[in-house]
């Protein structure tokens, strides 16, 4: 027999018009804007151009097959969404709730980086909506009384899921595919007419057009397939215990169940734990649901791995100035998720990050470069030791985690307060250091032509051409976030959590303090010093401009930002960070100086005024304001965000209950006899 | 109901010893400053007893607790776990040797889960490092889920609630729950002497009843030797084979619980404050 592990029912059979509705509206929308609002058709155009006629198409074969790989990922994606989605649906949420999330989430950010047509300002200015949004969200449910649904307690109930329901369940996957991937292709049939009546239209993109109505449905239909499987993989199907029914007994059947359930747990991720509950289906956030992640994380990979591609189709020309700017964001999220590990997981604060970051820089410039040879006679170019940066990559890191470690030794005995300080003022030393240590490191000048990495078949690498370092932030990070994971899933991680929580108690449970936050100061280090070291390559100077003492606090923002501990908050928040303050605020008087711009305005009344003055300030504010509407930072993990909303539900002090010496009741027990 | 029971402590480990102390404390003194909170306090804790520790507030009974388990070193004197001194280890390394847990003042991981506070309580059982954790071995996940399963059975000693409740957070719990999570805790260690730091203070009547009963089975099913500090005098009374009462730091009293009952001292030092008390109300 199987048993779904839920509280909430699938919607009645009678609602489901309503749901395919609520659902094909609120997943069109955002497709077709991006498909003919901004530049979703072209990518197809060229695609299918470049198969009927090659003269025609402007771009080489390599950029049309991965632009093709990603088109279908993206469509394929949002069909078996909708899929999933309708069949996940519990309907609790209303549809103009639904509408308006979509709304907020995904056609005001399309929206915003169409009219910007740059992905980093949309984004930052997203970063200004949403809060907006919360807050009037706040305000209004504030003044309707309206309380949110109460959030489903995990795994509490259980109810048969039976045989019908399932296919139920599959039957609207089915139907949801079907009907979103035809109504997709008669909007597309419908503009594609417009198209072909009002301007010049290839005519023999015709050809392509009813191939295109005729295939979708077909294609939906499968794809529903798939979202039906995501969803049915989400009904937590359990069997029942075989030798439990003996007595009949209904409590002692559901404990069973339930525990055998959790032995299966997988998922050994602790703060994954409460997070269960948005995994079942029928869910009253499908969106939201860890199912429909998975189409996300789809359709993110193929963006970010196909990006240098698309780039010029999605925003035209400039495409190395901004992949290099990417290539810049990649090692703040390096140093963020590292980072995270000392301050979000193992709770020790830490405003020297910058030193290990110029430890690994300087470890690569010093022997990746002619320093070297000018110092030591050894003689070390690309040309004799090509391969010389990989080593050194883990080289450089294991430098800096040797670093962490002699500072850690004696300082993390400290607690608290103490350890900040000690580590600021190893963060003030080591860039100075550097700097005085100009026999070797040419102080202020910065050793200059560090030699940049080498990889069979890439024969470029220079600033210029910044694709193979784009592709190289991406491996390191993706290396990166693994390690991560594991390590908070780890016994080390769990035993950071607990030192985090009450150092005494976890002494107390045999955790032995200063090993394992040496573990996490090590750990930060490596990090660090792989940042550091791509750092040097990609910029081919270390010069110590590079590593100011302020960076630490720039490093700290960008993890209580994102959301201490939660490691996709603290990449949304490096990303957010360096978009902000070093992208859009650094480039605000170049964007002021273009007189269509409304900033242009300001500078007309107070010509003297330079935005480069104030960004600090304006950084700052921002800052303030984000700590004082979301304290937990933009996407929490889910031990943040209940310590945060819990805080004020602590319980009664301990004793108050006790008889104390002296008082009539004490006197009563011990006058017993 | 069927409880899953657990075997803690092997019984080669506890028993047959040259000496008959488990632990021992010698002469052991602790002084902050001018303050002497601890003096000369000698006690030997056998194999398999229960033993409490009582006395006024402030008599010093958690400082004694603070040294056996090393948050505090000693000023003078020795701690001895099976003939073997504890003085200069850190509390970890105290828990590798055999002594573990709980506080007056419940100090579970708060945001963490149930399961997650006895899995920590585990930590110095499990072996994987950072590379078998790293690649996730099939050795450090087949470890992983042993120690989750251990913990569900820690958690069943207790009855069924906590093992259902295991995926919550630690703070939704109960007063008393939470007490029984933070001893499943302390088990977890595998200890050979458990430390209970008042494990009946904010419970009602039937809370304490219970409370009283899962003592006695930690020592009968689990073979734990058990040293607790109390202050309902109705429970030390009612579990321990011996009792030592401490007053200003000094152990005034040691002996089977009727004879510490009829101890001159020791209803002095309750019923003399007492009497002071009331002198104090009627004047």
């Amino acid at each position: 027999m199987l048993i779904s592990v839920n509280s909430r029912n699938l919607m009645p059979d009678r609602d489901e018009r309503v749901l395919l509705l609520k659902w094909i509206v609120a997943l069109l929308v955002p497709v077709v804007a991006f498909t003919f609002v901004w530049s979703g058709e072209e990518i197809v155009n060229q695609v299918f151009l470049s198969i009927f006629s090659p003269d025609a198409n402007s771009y080489d074969t390599l950029t049309i097959i991965q632009a093709t790989i990603f088109i279908v990922l993206f469509y394929a994606s949002v069909i078996a969404l909708a899929g999933y989605a309708i069949a996940a649906d519990s309907g609790r949420q209303s549809i103009l709730g639904l509408w308006l999330d979509v709304l907020v989430f995904v056609l005001v950010p399309l929206l915003l980086i169409v009219w910007t047509s740059n992905l980093l300002i949309g984004l930052t200015l997203c970063a200004i909506v949403w809060p907006v949004y919360f807050y009037v969200r706040k305000l209004v449910r504030k003044a309707l009384h309206y309380t949110p649904h109460p959030p489903p307690v995990p795994l509490k109930d259980l109810k048969v899921f039976d045989a019908q329901q399932q296919t139920a369940l599959m039957r609207r996957a089915v139907v949801g595919g079907f009907w979103f991937a035809t109504a997709f292709a008669v909007v597309s049939l419908i503009a594609d007419i417009i198209f072909f009546l009002t301007g010049p239209f290839p005519t023999m993109l015709l050809i392509w057009v009813i191939l295109r109505t005729i295939l979708l449905p077909i294609v939906g239909y499968f794809l529903g397939h798939l979202g039906s499987a995501m969803a049915l993989r989400r009904t937590l199907t359990a069997k029942t215990n075989g030798n439990g029914n003996g007595d009949g007994r209904n409590g002692t059947k559901k404990v069973s169940s339930r525990v055998s359930r959790r032995r299966q747990l997988q998922s050994l991720s602790s703060s994954r734990a409460q997070e269960e509950s948005k995994d079942l289906v029928p869910n009253d956030l499908p969106l939201r649901s860890n199912g429909a992640q998975r189409f996300y994380l789809t359709i993110l990979v193929a963006f970010v791995l196909f990006y240098p591609v698309l780039d010029p189709i999605l925003f035209g020309p400039g495409t190395a100035g901004r992949l290099s700017g990417y290539g810049d964001a990649g090692y703040y999220i390096i140093l963020a998720l590292g980072l995270n590990i000392v301050v979000g997981f193992a709770g020790l604060l830490d405003l020297g990050y910058v030193a290990f970051f110029a430890i690994g820089a300087y470890a690569w410039g010093l022997i990746g470069s002619t320093q070297f040879t000018a110092l030591t006679n050894i003689p070390v170019n690309p040309q004799i030791w090509p391969w010389l940066f990989w080593p050194m990559l883990a080289g450089a890191a294991l430098i800096a985690v040797f670093w962490g470690v002699v500072l850690g030794v004696p300082t993390l005995r400290l607690r608290g307060d103490y350890l900040a300080i000690v580590t600021l003022g190893f963060g003030e030393i080591i860039p100075i250091f550097f700097l005085e240590l100009d026999k070797y490191t040419n102080g202020t000048n910065g050793i200059p032509g560090v030699y940049s990495p080498a990889f069979p078949g890439i024969a470029n690498w220079s600033s210029f051409t910044p694709v193979p370092y784009y592709y190289l932030i991406l491996a390191l990070i993706a290396l990166l976030i693994f390690v991560n994971i594991r390590l908070r899933d780890s016994r080390l991680g769990r035993a950071w959590v607990a030192i985090r929580e009450d150092e005494i108690a976890a002494s107390s449970s045999g955790i032995n303090l200063v090993n394992t936050k040496l573990f996490a100061f090590g750990a930060g280090a490596f990090f660090a010093g792989i940042a550091g070291a791509y750092h040097a390559a990609k910029l081919g100077v270390v010069s110590p401009d590079n590593f100011s003492p302020q960076d630490s606090t720039i490093y700290l923002a960008m993890v209580v930002i994102g959301g201490l501990g939660s490691i996709p908050g603290v990449i949304v928040g490096a990303f957010a960070v360096y978009a902000l303050n070093l992208f859009v605020l650094a480039q605000l008087d170049a964007i002021a100086s273009d007189p269509s711009n409304f900033l242009h305005g300001i500078l007309q009344i107070f010509p003297s005024f330079t935005f480069g003055d104030i960004r600090n300030l304006i950084f700052g504010i921002i800052l303030v304001i984000v700590m004082i509407f979301r304290p937990e930072g933009l996407i929490p993990s889910a031990r943040r965000r209940r310590e945060l909303h819990h805080a004020e539900t602590e319980t009664v002090e301990v004793g108050a209950l006790d008889p104390l010496p002296g008082s009539g009741e004490f006197e009563a027990v011990v006058r017993v006899e | 109901m069927s409880i899953n029971r657990v075997r803690l402590v092997d019984e080669s480990g506890s028993v047959g010893l040259a000496s008959d102390a488990l632990l021992e404390l010698n002469a052991v003194t602790k002084r902050f400053g001018g303050l002497t909170a601890v003096q000369d306090v000698n006690l030997v804790v056998r194999p398999q007893e229960i033993v409490s520790v009582i006395g006024p507030n402030g008599a010093g009974k958690t400082t004694v607790f603070n040294l056996i388990t090393g948050i505090y070193r000693p000023t003078s004197g020795d701690i001895r776990l099976e003939g073997r001194s504890l003085v200069k280890l850190n509390p970890d390394k105290i828990v590798i040797r055999g002594i573990t847990r709980t506080f007056q003042n419940i100090r579970l991981f708060n945001n963490m889960t149930v399961l997650e506070n006895v899995l920590v309580g585990q930590h110095t059982q499990l072996k994987s490092g950072i590379l078998g954790s790293l690649f996730r071995t099939p050795r450090v996940l087949h470890e992983e889920m042993k120690a989750r399963q251990k913990a569900i059975e820690l958690l069943a000693f207790f009855g069924p609630t906590l093992v259902e409740r295991q995926q919550e957070y630690v703070v939704n719990l109960s007063y008393a729950d939470r007490r029984r999570v933070e001893i499943a805790r302390a088990l977890a260690a595998k200890p050979k002497v458990l430390l209970l730091d008042e494990p009946t203070a904010g419970m009602n009547e039937a809370e304490t009843l219970e409370a009283v009963k899962y003592v006695r089975r930690l020592r009968d099913e689990l073979q734990l030797t058990i040293l607790l500090i109390e202050h309902k005098l109705a429970v030390t009374m009612g579990i321990s084979d011996r009792i030592a009462v401490l007053d200003y730091g000094c152990k005034i009293a040691e002996g089977l619980p009727e004879e510490v009952r009829r101890d001159e001292r020791v209803i002095a030092a309750y019923l003399g404050k007492a009497a002071k008390t009331d002198q104090e109300v009627s004047g």
